[in-house]
């Protein structure tokens, strides 16, 4: 009985770091359909930066936090503008190419600038306090993480299903040119889905730290574990996502209480039988 | 007759010329490393120690020039450490190879060296197989073996009755727990549970949780150093595990390069190794200054001594020996000297470098971390050679 | 930006002179190169082995128009599969490389089966996860596979028994083109026959072959299960050359880099495949020489460069630059 509320728990908090990591990605990916295998660099450059500002400036952490997102933001805009409002058109494998390219690029500026080693952003000492719930202890940053998460996927929810932000972005990308005879300003409503992805991939990274240290490769280094959470959540859907990283990160856990040794063998065994009834994602059914 | 005179004036010039060549002649070193890529540090750390002992020590043995060249090979890449040490071999006819991070990528010269008849000089890769796999590999690092076993020694001698052993599953990782469990009830100790985490482990909850369950009072832990080590000992002290009065004994975990991303976490931090860049001794200190002085930015760790020590005795195996590998190697084997480290000697027949492990124990100094010296086991052979 | 129509790629593989152009100016190439670069053959014959399994992915990717993230999986399986045939059964390297060819074409088999069912996303991540469960496997078998250290001890006898393999690495550098060579000639021949014009047309549109009666599926697989066969190959040979297989052959970035040199050469084309590669590996080789802490910005710059101003890969380069001119006139 504990063994499965631990379970749980800890599948809970690490779901919520695996969603935290991949919710940028599924704007950018699942929302506006482009293989953007520069998500993790959003993540990498949010990261440094605030690295930067918390161990170089001394600057606190919540303070460094918007300024790394907004800054994020300020690259991702002109990025947009110049190269990715032709990646979009692309097909499915040049996309991969030019996002490899832009990830590579990323990747090789960190590296210059700050060295391949590990890059920490300082926080206040309270979140790594252990907090008793009474049946499990859990440090105080997974509760925030938790309570950052589960205000995100609201968040984003109302905005793609509730605002006209939402139904613009949907209509753009189902019929470009029927959402652009209507009078949507399609150019402009990518700008904005795209720096929402960017920044909240910047944010994703700065909090999902904790556990996924960043350093200059972090954009590879991860890449199979935030397309995993996409793939499974589906395209096109956040909520999707986010069911998709709390039930992956239950199966994570599962698997390494109770079957430590294959641990790894078991979890991608489970996606792929998932993936193979389920090959839209869970939330979708098959066509 | 003058046809005579002028041919063999040519030949004694010829001949001059020739020996004057041997006398200074141009040794190369060849030094294959990662130099790109996630796991550029080692060849980064691997270069500036040589230099540092170039700078210190001249680049001049007997009166031949050494010249050390670098290749890459991106990471564990078998297949690209073969290319690299042929085309070290044939087109810069090195006579002494060296470098090697990682274990595949130092077994897959051995066929080449045997052939070559030409000495590698191991800085890193910690398998002990490796050194059965040629009589030309010498090593210049650590085994698992050799750090693992004065761990359990020292544990057991300080209060450790029960202790859980946590490792990453790789042969790294099994090795450190084997050398450590059988070391550990050869004392009297127990060892209560055997935790084995997936090397893509980023959670490391669940077995902080297994290892309170388990009743140890101490965890004996090996990882790879990077992220892996940030979130075990992240986890480690932020799910109560101190609190829970459970011991940490480690080995390389905090290394000097990545302690520091480490932060208040791995204050307190128990390890026993063979180097820590604050050991106290002259020598240390002017290898220090001098890689300050160097490079400024840079912090020696492991892997900076074991290519330091590499550089110095590839100097006295030239010095003995030129470049014959086959006499290179018998005047390596049982060598001793002053290291930085303190003192080593490389055993006759494991080809491996003996040397203390100290136990240390990480401190804030001043703006940095730092692991302090405060006991050790003396001269540690490779422990794991005979298994 | 002007694609190339599939007709005009299947009037070029058919054309009469074609055939024989390309096969002569490979030899040359091959000759070239031993001559040119005798000190690095070590490379030249990693070159040639990438470009056994880059050529295997372009009959997936290029032919039949199946994307997967996972082509390590058989490439690493037929690698072990060589090296423990050599170390238990018998070290002839022919005989070495039809195991590593048999292991590729099952394992692609049996992860075909599902894998050709899915589709985009879906697709990657499966055969990522296959390739990850391997990798696994191999890793943990440590009795059998040597597991982190590598499998070690693999030693061959002369090819034929007549070629033995040399210090310096002659031997294999023949050895690995050779392979190559006759793989390009059978694969040559498979896009050019029904079999190859039905990819083409699953790639183009999978429902309307359908309509015309094509089992879509299961040609799907046997391209699947012949791309695996020759993956299998490579695999097999780069353990045989190496003497030894780590479990990096089973690595993401490894299926990663085979589909970004396919992409860069121009999929769908043969020849695409081997200069993606060739390009591919030699900027790496010489930007990670010069200054292996930023080459990263020449593979990304390139990578982008091409991608915008050659988007049917660097093949389509000389095609390109004789329009440009052909424009100014």
């Amino acid at each position: 009985m504990t063994v499965a509320l631990s379970i749980v728990v800890d599948g809970i908090a690490y779901g919520m770091i695996l969603f935290m990591i991949s919710v940028g990605l599924s704007v950018t990916m699942g929302l506006m359909r482009i293989v953007n295998l520069a998500h993790g660099g959003f993540a990498l450059l949010g990261g440094a930066c605030a690295h930067v500002l918390t161990m170089r400036y001394g600057m606190p952490f919540v303070p460094a936090l918007a300024a790394s997102v907004i800054a994020v933001i300020v690259i991702a805009i002109p990025l947009e503008r110049l190269v990715y409002r032709h990646i979009y058109r692309f097909s499915e494998l040049e996309q991969v190419l030019a996002t490899i390219g832009i990830v590579f690029v990323m990747i090789a500026t960190v590296n210059l600038f700050l060295g391949s080693t590990l890059l920490t952003i300082r926080m206040p000492p309270e979140v790594s306090l252990p907090v008793n719930l009474g049946f499990k202890v859990l440090p105080l940053h997974r509760i925030i993480v938790i309570v950052v998460g589960l205000l995100m996927v609201t968040g984003l929810y109302l905005l793609v299903e509730r605002t006209r932000f939402g139904i613009y972005l949907r209509a753009a990308v189902d019929n470009q040119n029927t959402a652009a005879s209507l009078g949507i300003d399609t150019p402009k409503v990518y700008l904005a889905a795209f720096a929402l992805g960017a920044g909240l991939a910047a944010v994703g990274g700065i909090l999902g730290a904790e556990l996924l240290p960043i350093e200059a490769y972090y954009p590879l280094r991860y890449m199979v574990l935030f397309l995993t959470v996409v793939t499974v959540g589906g395209m096109g859907s956040i909520v999707g996502s986010f069911i998709a990283a709390l039930s992956l990160g239950i199966l994570d856990t599962a698997g390494r209480y109770l079957l430590p040794d294959v641990g790894t063998i078991f979890f991608f065994l489970a996606i792929i039988a998932l993936l193979a009834l389920r090959p839209n994602g869970l939330l979708v059914r098959p066509s | 007759m003058r046809r005579l005179c002028a041919g063999l004036l040519a030949t004694a010039i010829a001949t001059f010329a020739l020996g004057g060549a041997a006398l200074a002649e141009t040794i190369k070193v060849g030094v294959i490393a990662t130099f790109s890529g996630p796991n550029a540090i080692w060849g980064k750390q691997f270069k500036e120690a040589i230099q540092v002992y170039v700078a210190q020590h001249g680049n001049e043995v007997n009166g031949n020039t050494i010249e050390f060249i670098y290749k890459d090979v991106g990471g564990p890449n078998p297949d690209a450490s073969k290319a690299a040490a042929q085309e070290l071999l044939i087109r810069e006819g090195v006579k002494y190879l060296a470098g090697f991070d990682f274990t595949p990528n130092a077994l897959a010269v051995a066929p080449l060296i045997n052939q070559a008849k030409v000495p590698a000089i191991i800085f890193n890769a910690a398998t002990s197989a490796i050194n059965k796999q040629s009589k030309y590999f010498v090593r210049t690092s650590f085994t698992l073996w050799q750090v693992a076993v004065p761990a359990a020694q020292w544990a057991a001698k300080n209060g450790a009755k029960k202790v859980v052993t946590a490792v990453s599953d790789y042969n790294p990782g099994i090795d450190a727990e084997t050398a450590f469990g059988s070391a550990f009830e050869q004392q009297g100790g127990t060892i209560v549970e055997k935790i084995r985490m997936p090397l893509q482990t980023t959670d490391f909850a669940p077995f902080m949780q297994r290892i309170k369950n388990s009743g140890a009072d101490t965890v004996f832990a090996f990882l790879p150093a990077g992220p892996a080590t940030f979130a075990f000992t992240k986890a480690y002290s932020e799910n109560g595990l101190k609190e829970a009065g459970i011991g940490f004994i480690g080995t390389g975990e905090t290394d000097e390069t990545t302690i520091d991303a480490l932060g208040e976490q791995a204050i307190g931090l128990t390890t026993a190794y063979h180097y820590s860049d604050v050991h106290t001794s002259d020598l240390n200190r002017a290898f220090a200054a001098k890689l300050g002085e160097l490079f400024p930015k840079s912090r020696a760790n492991m892997a900076s001594m074991g290519a330091y020590d590499g550089a110095h005795l590839i100097y006295k195996m030239i010095e003995l020996a030129g470049t014959d590998g086959d006499k290179a190697i018998e005047a390596a084997k049982g060598l001793s000297w002053e290291s930085p480290r303190g003192p080593v000697s490389i055993d006759p027949t494991s080809r491996h470098v003996v040397q203390n492990v100290y136990i240390r124990r990480v401190e804030r100094d001043g703006g940095r971390l730092v692991n302090r010296e405060f006991d050790l086991v003396k001269s540690v052979p490779d422990l794991g050679f005979d298994r | 930006m002007i694609r190339i129509s599939t007709i005009d790629i299947v009037r070029t593989s058919l054309g009469g002179t074609g055939k024989l152009l390309p096969v002569a100016i490979l030899i040359t190439c091959a000759f070239a190169a031993f001559w040119l670069f005798p000190y690095d053959l070590g490379f030249l014959t990693q070159m040639l082995i990438m470009m056994v399994f880059v050529v295997s992915f372009d009959l997936i990717l290029g032919y039949a128009g199946v994307a997967t993230l996972g082509h390590a999986a058989m490439y690493g399986c037929g690698a072990y599969a060589a090296g423990l045939f050599a170390i238990h059964a018998s070290p002839d390297p022919l005989l070495g490389l039809a195991v590593g060819a048999v292991i590729g074409a099952l394992i692609a088999f049996f992860s075909g089966l599902l894998l050709m069912r899915a589709h985009g996303l879906s697709l990657l991540m499966l055969s990522i996860a296959i390739t990850m469960v391997l990798q696994e496997i191999a890793s943990k078998a440590r009795d059998v596979t040597g597991g982190a250290d590598g499998l070690t001890g693999i030693s061959m006898t002369p090819i034929l028994g007549v070629f033995e393999f040399d210090f310096i690495g002659k031997t294999a550098f023949w050895y690995a083109f050779s392979v190559l060579f006759i793989i390009l000639v059978v694969l040559r021949v498979l896009v050019a026959s029904p079999f190859g014009l039905a990819l083409r047309g699953i790639k183009d549109s999978p429902s309307r072959m359908r309509a015309i009666g094509t089992p879509v599926y299961w040609r799907k697989v046997t391209a699947y299960v012949i791309g695996g066969t020759i993956a299998g190959i490579a695999g097999a040979l780069s353990a045989q050359i190496t003497s030894l297989v780590s479990v990096e052959a089973f690595n993401f970035a490894l299926s990663a880099d085979v589909m970004v040199m396919l992409i860069l050469g121009g999929a769908g084309r043969l020849y695409g495949a081997l200069i993606g590669t060739l390009v591919f590996m030699t900027v790496r080789h010489v930007a990670a020489s010069i200054d292996p802490f930023n080459w990263l910005f020449v593979i990304g710059f390139m990578l982008l460069a091409v991608v915008f101003f050659l988007p049917d890969g660097l093949i389509s380069l000389p095609r390109r630059v004789a329009g440009m001119i052909g424009a100014r006139k």
